[in-house]
């Protein structure tokens, strides 16, 4: 049944048993295609009389070795050949494409740890439920997926992971963190993925302005001259008592900002006072 | 009893009637409120964050230090701020290895952090030291309006660090908002995020926009007047994101926008000049107007 890869649904499935395997498969498709039927194949077993787990779960014993060295072997190898088939005239589009599967190139080692040690020890305890995904707001508006971030993170993904854009678009609301049944620590594992992300380069102007700005007068928000009047019309100082006024305390921050890298970081121009 | 006043970016270079509430209104309930000279930015916890956690955290510690000095606790009216404070201030507290990290770059600037105070959110000092027995003595107009309250992300969460209220079903703002007579209205999805937080304002702003005009179509469907937030940043995308909205989405949305600080200053009898409400992108009139008609126009 396993070896087989028979895709044939179970007739004792329930209409919402199928439902969630069929929307399982089109989102693990997208990243993973070639496990797509393994999952269909395990997962009736779970709903049958205990014989049948049994013998699937020895079934998936002895898979495992094959599954370690094979599908973890990536090339982005065009079918071609092998699949001069009977099948190559019938109604499938999926002969001849490039299978797309994760390698060992593709793994950095030491990200996992790396994570880690910047502060996100729950990383190691996920066991990938997607609770995550379900809570998250920017999930159900861009292809952000929280679960993936996470579970990349895991496999050290690296370079796949910080290239992609999307790990921007978590509000760090903590929906998903909240309701994390392992009490992971998610935003924190977001925002160190970002760090690293940022050492690589990836840095939306947007956000290095705001940095300039901190840089340039302590305030990533800086009063303008329709706030200052405003606030002397209500009786306000014209600047705040912040580092607006005092001109010694702006340099501590700078001083910070340098001392940590930040200025080079953003690309920061202490002459020029622009970003390069 | 008295506070490290905390000002941070928004409310004090964009939105100084809120500002100006609160300073009036700690006279009003005799608290001191005493200015952190020389305070910067939280920093953005957003950009700083995400970039660099260190100066993240640099920056936060040296603001928190300043409080130190002065021996009080630091009193902030921003969710971002309480997040970018609190978080730091929670994790020099309790690791000692990273609290010597960065009190190693606060050295440079002759600074040291030592972990004696506390950072705390306005809303829930006014709740748990003031209280809202003597908060309701000091009203003096109660306000007949339907209210959207939102809590934003980073007041109450993550909770298991910061405990103020149950994350999912919190009462303490809609408490704080009906003390004043008006009536928090339930609507759906009331805990979501008004979708600026994390740096995705600036990162994507149609995502952003997105969220905002969610939660704004909840608001609607449930009929209020005003939606009133805990959170500078929030109260900004409310307003000026309100605007754009309209502008992309071709609607017509106009529900005023006010910070708690501000609608406590109305309650106490601080003019609508006072709280700086005209110089906003929604225009509060239809609020406004709702209140002079319980009054009679006074």
């Amino acid at each position: 049944m396993l070896s087989g890869g028979d895709k044939s649904e179970d007739p004792n499935k329930t209409e919402e048993q199928k439902q969630s395997d069929t929307e399982m498969k089109t989102e693990e498709q997208k990243t993973k295609p070639t496990e797509t039927p393994k999952d269909t194949s395990e997962k009736p077993a779970e709903t049958k009389a205990e014989k049948p787990d049994e013998k699937t779960k020895e079934a998936k014993k002895t898979e495992k070795p094959v599954e370690s060295e094979k599908p973890i072997e990536k090339t982005t190898q065009a079918k071609e050949e092998k699949t001069q088939t009977k099948r190559s005239d019938s109604m499938t589009l999926l002969e001849g494409r490039d299978v797309d599967t994760i390698t060992r190139k593709d793994i950095t080692d030491d990200f996992k740890q790396a994570v880690v040690d910047a502060g996100a020890e729950t990383v190691g305890i996920c066991f990938q439920c997607g609770t995550c995904t379900g809570a998250c707001p920017s999930g159900r508006r861009t292809p952000y997926r929280v679960r993936q971030l996470v579970r990349k993170s895991l496999m050290g993904l690296k370079d796949e992971l910080l290239a992609d854009d999307n790990i921007w678009m978590c509000a760090t609301c903590y929906e998903c963190q909240e309701r994390c049944p392992r009490e992971i620590k998610i935003v924190d594992i977001v925002k160190i993925v970002r760090n690293y992300a940022s050492q690589a380069g990836y840095m939306a102007d947007n956000h290095k302005a705001t940095g300039s700005f901190v840089i340039k007068t302590g305030h990533g928000v800086p009063i303008n001259d329709a706030t200052k009047a405003l606030r002397k019309s209500v009786g306000l100082t014209e600047l705040p008592p912040t580092t607006h006024e005092f001109p010694e305390a702006l340099k501590e921050v700078q001083t910070i900002m340098k001392t940590t890298g930040f200025d080079t970081l953003i690309g920061y121009n202490w002459e020029t006072g622009e970003l390069e | 009893m008295g506070y490290a006043y905390f000002l941070g970016c928004i409310m004090n270079n964009r939105y100084p009637g809120i500002e100006k509430a609160t300073r009036i209104m700690f006279e009003k309930l005799g608290v001191e409120l005493k200015d952190m000279e020389g305070a910067s930015c939280c920093p953005a916890p957003g950009v700083f964050g995400s970039f660099d956690l260190t100066t993240q955290q640099s920056i936060a510690a040296r603001n928190i230090t300043i409080a130190e000095d002065m021996g009080m606790d630091v009193l902030t009216e921003c969710n971002g701020c309480f997040g970018s404070l609190y978080e730091t201030n929670h994790l020099l507290h309790e690791d000692e290895e990273q609290k010597e990290k960065i009190n190693k770059v606060l050295a440079e600037v002759g600074r040291e952090y030592k972990g004696e105070v506390n950072v705390r959110h306005f809303a829930e000092i006014i709740y748990n030291d003031i209280g809202l027995d003597k908060l309701q003595e000091a009203i003096t107009n109660p306000l007949n309006l339907d209210v959207a309250v939102h809590y934003g992300c980073h007041f109450l969460k993550p909770s298991a660090a910061i405990g103020i209220d149950d994350p999912m079903k919190p009462t303490i703002l809609d408490e704080l908002v009906e003390v004043t007579g008006a009536k928090s209205i339930d609507y759906k999805d009331k805990m979501m995020c008004c979708g600026a937080g994390g740096g995705l304002r600036s990162r994507d702003l149609d995502v952003t926009l997105d969220y905002t005009k969610e939660k704004l179509d909840n608001m609607i469907e449930a009929g209020v007047d005003i939606i009133v937030n805990v959170c500078p940043f929030c109260h900004l995308q409310f307003d000026v994101g309100q605007k754009e909205v309209n502008k992309k989405y071709g609607t017509d949305y106009n529900i005023p926008v006010f910070h708690l600080a501000q609608i406590y200053g109305l309650a106490m009898g601080l003019s609508r000049e006072d709280i700086t409400i005209d110089a906003q992108q929604i225009s509060a009139e239809p609020a406004m107007a709702k209140l002079d008609e319980m009054t009679g126009g006074e």
